[in-house]
């Protein structure tokens, strides 16, 4: 448990040092659902929103199981290179959002629904919060 | 992997902290003691509010620069973690970020702090049209104005500097709804459309952390059935019974793995081989590799329950606990 506090408070300074050369002041407090992912890879510099995928959501409705082993979803936020081609296609969120099992592509706004700039992240996870800021970094 | 990157990335990080000449208060907090201090991360005392600094500031400045300098066992660490910093530098930074709750101090600046209650009303409100059926399209909900008029109601409220729980997350900063959750853009239309979390939640078992639904419950006591096949809403999962108990050192209790929870959810798939080789005793699990995210915790602190619910794991009480607790009864 030592061990474990004295790692926690490491990593938070190490980060702490690391964060201060990359990131600025305002770190408005982010409140979302536990689990929502932000997908970021590629929506800010094609100028879209980031997308939004709220876990609590979609667990509802399908375990796991359906998109983690069935659709192959690998379970690491921003790991599947998702981009709208493959959707269109009928992988990754296209599976089910194409007009048949959900709505379809055509509602950018209800996936890209995120804060411009703000970072892939699982939100509300562990390192998450002792080590990223959940908001949007300035640049 | 990605740890060993994150780790390097610190170190590179650590290298290229500058060892500048003497740094105002104002730059000093902004490069070190913000990541804490502004969002309140780990309990940090937030920069320009109030509420979080009048007890500490109660004890005097002298304590103050003490406890910046030197750190305290609650998590600030010496100099916020930069010890190039000279001690000059770290007292400007607790100076700079005094000054600013001496602003705060006045009734206007307490805008920010008590957040939303209005809302939240509204929302439960609208939680008895809760669906759980998937919608056939998207409705675009009448956009909320309730954040712009909220803030104003807010605004009135001054924050209580000794509100009972100091740290514990709100109730009224709980399952958010999409527009006032800081993730989600309230300038689009695609934001308002989404389903406030609380809506869908209201008939569910509840917990004390994560989505502060009880997934588990909720399956079991059928309140939710999620589909098991894409397209198939009848397939039946193939939930396997066994029960693994890992041993801990020291004293708290054992941890029992259920395959049955989890199977509920999962394919073996999912954990065999890649993060458990299917085998008792076969897997070496800790606490410090489960809170960075591996073993149990790619699942546990992301999505499933978080780390904070021990007892959720450690259910198993040690033969040492146990007999004690026996004898009684039997008396
Ligand atoms: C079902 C959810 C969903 C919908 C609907 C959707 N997207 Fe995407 N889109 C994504 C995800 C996920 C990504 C990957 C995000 C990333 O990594 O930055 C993405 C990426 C993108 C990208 C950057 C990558 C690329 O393929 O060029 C663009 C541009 C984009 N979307 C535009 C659109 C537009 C325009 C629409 C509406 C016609 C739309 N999207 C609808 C989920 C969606
Ligand atoms: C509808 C599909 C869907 C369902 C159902 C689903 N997930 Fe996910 N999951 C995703 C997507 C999409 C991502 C993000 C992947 C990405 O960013 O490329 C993700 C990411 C994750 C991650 C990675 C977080 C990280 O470390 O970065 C974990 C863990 C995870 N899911 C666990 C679960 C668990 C546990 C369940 C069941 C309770 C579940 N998921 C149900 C789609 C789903
Ligand atoms: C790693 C996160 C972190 C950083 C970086 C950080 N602090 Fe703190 N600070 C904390 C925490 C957590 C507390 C609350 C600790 C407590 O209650 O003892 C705290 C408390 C304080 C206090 C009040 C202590 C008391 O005795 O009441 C002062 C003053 C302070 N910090 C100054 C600073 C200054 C100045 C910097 C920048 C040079 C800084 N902190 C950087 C986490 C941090
Ligand atoms: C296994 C099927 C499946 C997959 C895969 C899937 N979704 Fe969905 N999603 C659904 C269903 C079903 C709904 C509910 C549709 C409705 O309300 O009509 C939904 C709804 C949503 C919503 C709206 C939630 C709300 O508040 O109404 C968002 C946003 C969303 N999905 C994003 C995504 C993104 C982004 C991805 C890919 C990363 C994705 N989904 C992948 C099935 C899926
Ligand atoms: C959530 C992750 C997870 C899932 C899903 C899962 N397991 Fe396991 N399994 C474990 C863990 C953890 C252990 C214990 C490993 C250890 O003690 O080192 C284990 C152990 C086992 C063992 C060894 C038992 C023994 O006594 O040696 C078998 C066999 C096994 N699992 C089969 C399965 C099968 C079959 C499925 C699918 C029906 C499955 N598991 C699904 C995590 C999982
Ligand atoms: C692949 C994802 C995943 C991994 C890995 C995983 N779990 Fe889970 N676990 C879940 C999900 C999903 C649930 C359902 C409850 C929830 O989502 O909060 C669950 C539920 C549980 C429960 C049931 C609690 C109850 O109320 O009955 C226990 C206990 C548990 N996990 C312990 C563990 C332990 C110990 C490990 C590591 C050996 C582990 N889990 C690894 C996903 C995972
Ligand atoms: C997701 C399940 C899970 C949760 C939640 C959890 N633990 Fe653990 N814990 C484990 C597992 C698995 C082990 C490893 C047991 C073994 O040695 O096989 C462990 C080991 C430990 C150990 C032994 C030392 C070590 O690092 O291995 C301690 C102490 C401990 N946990 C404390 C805690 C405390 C305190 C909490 C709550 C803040 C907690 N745990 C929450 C699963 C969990």
């Amino acid at each position: 448990m030592k061990r474990l506090l004295s790692l926690m408070r490491g990593l938070a300074t190490g980060v702490v040092l690391a964060l201060c050369t990359v990131l600025f002041v305002d770190i408005p407090d982010a409140q979302a659902e536990y689990g929502d992912v932000v997908i970021n890879n590629y929506s800010d510099a094609a100028g879209m929103r980031p997308a939004v995928f709220p876990h609590w959501f979609h667990r509802m409705r399908f375990r796991c199981k359906v998109c983690h082993a069935d659709l192959g979803f690998k379970m690491k936020a921003g790991g599947n290179e998702i981009n709208m081609v493959k959707i269109i296609d009928g992988q990754f969120c296209g599976a089910c959002h194409n007009g048949d099992i959900a709505w379809s592509v055509e509602n950018c706004n209800l996936c890209h629904s995120g804060k411009p700039g703000t970072q892939t992240q699982v939100h509300e996870s562990t390192i998450h919060k002792l080590a990223q800021p959940a908001g949007t970094p300035k640049k | 992997m990605t740890m060993i990157s994150r780790m390097a990335f610190l170190v590179l990080a650590l290298a290229a902290v500058p060892a500048a000449a003497e740094q105002s208060g104002k730059d000093v907090y902004g490069k070190v003691c913000a990541t804490c201090h502004a969002s309140g991360l780990a309990g940090a005392p937030r920069y320009g509010n109030a509420g979080d600094w009048a007890p500490r500031v109660a004890g005097g400045v002298a304590r103050l620069y003490q406890s910046a300098l030197n750190g305290t066992p609650k998590g600030m660490p010496a100099k916020g973690g930069n010890l190039a910093l000279s001690d000059a530098e770290a007292k400007g930074a607790v100076d700079f970020m005094l000054a600013a709750v001496k602003d705060a101090a006045r009734p206007a600046a307490a805008q920010a702090e008590p957040k939303k209650a209005e809302a939240r009303k509204d929302e439960a409100r609208k939680a008895d049209t809760a669906k759980d059926e998937p919608k056939a399209a998207p409705v675009p909900a009448a956009v909320a104005t309730t954040s712009a008029a909220t803030t104003e109601v807010a605004a009135a409220a001054p924050a209580d500097v000794n509100s009972f729980n100091r740290l514990l997350k709100p109730v009224s900063k709980r399952n958010l709804p999409p527009p006032e959750d800081g993730i989600h853009d309230p300038s689009s239309d695609g934001t308002h459309a989404l389903q406030p979390p609380l809506t869908a939640f209201g008939p569910l078992p509840k917990s004390n952390a994560g989505n502060r639904i009880n997934w588990v419950e909720a399956l079991n006591q059928k309140k939710l059935n999620p589909r098991y096949d894409r397209l198939d809403p009848k397939a039946e999962p193939v939930v396997m019974d066994l029960n693994i108990v890992r041993e801990v050192k020291g004293s708290m209790p054992d941890v029992v793995y259920p395959h049955k929870q989890h199977t509920e959810w999962l394919d073996c798939s999912n954990c065999h081989p890649a993060i458990f080789i299917p085998q008792k005793g076969a897997n070496s699990i800790s606490m410090a590799a489960i809170l960075m995210g591996e073993k149990c915790g790619v699942c546990h602190g992301k999505v499933a329950f978080p780390v904070s619910e021990c007892r959720n794991c450690h259910s198993k009480k040690k033969e040492l606990a146990v007999r004690p607790a026996a004898a009684e009864p039997a008396k």
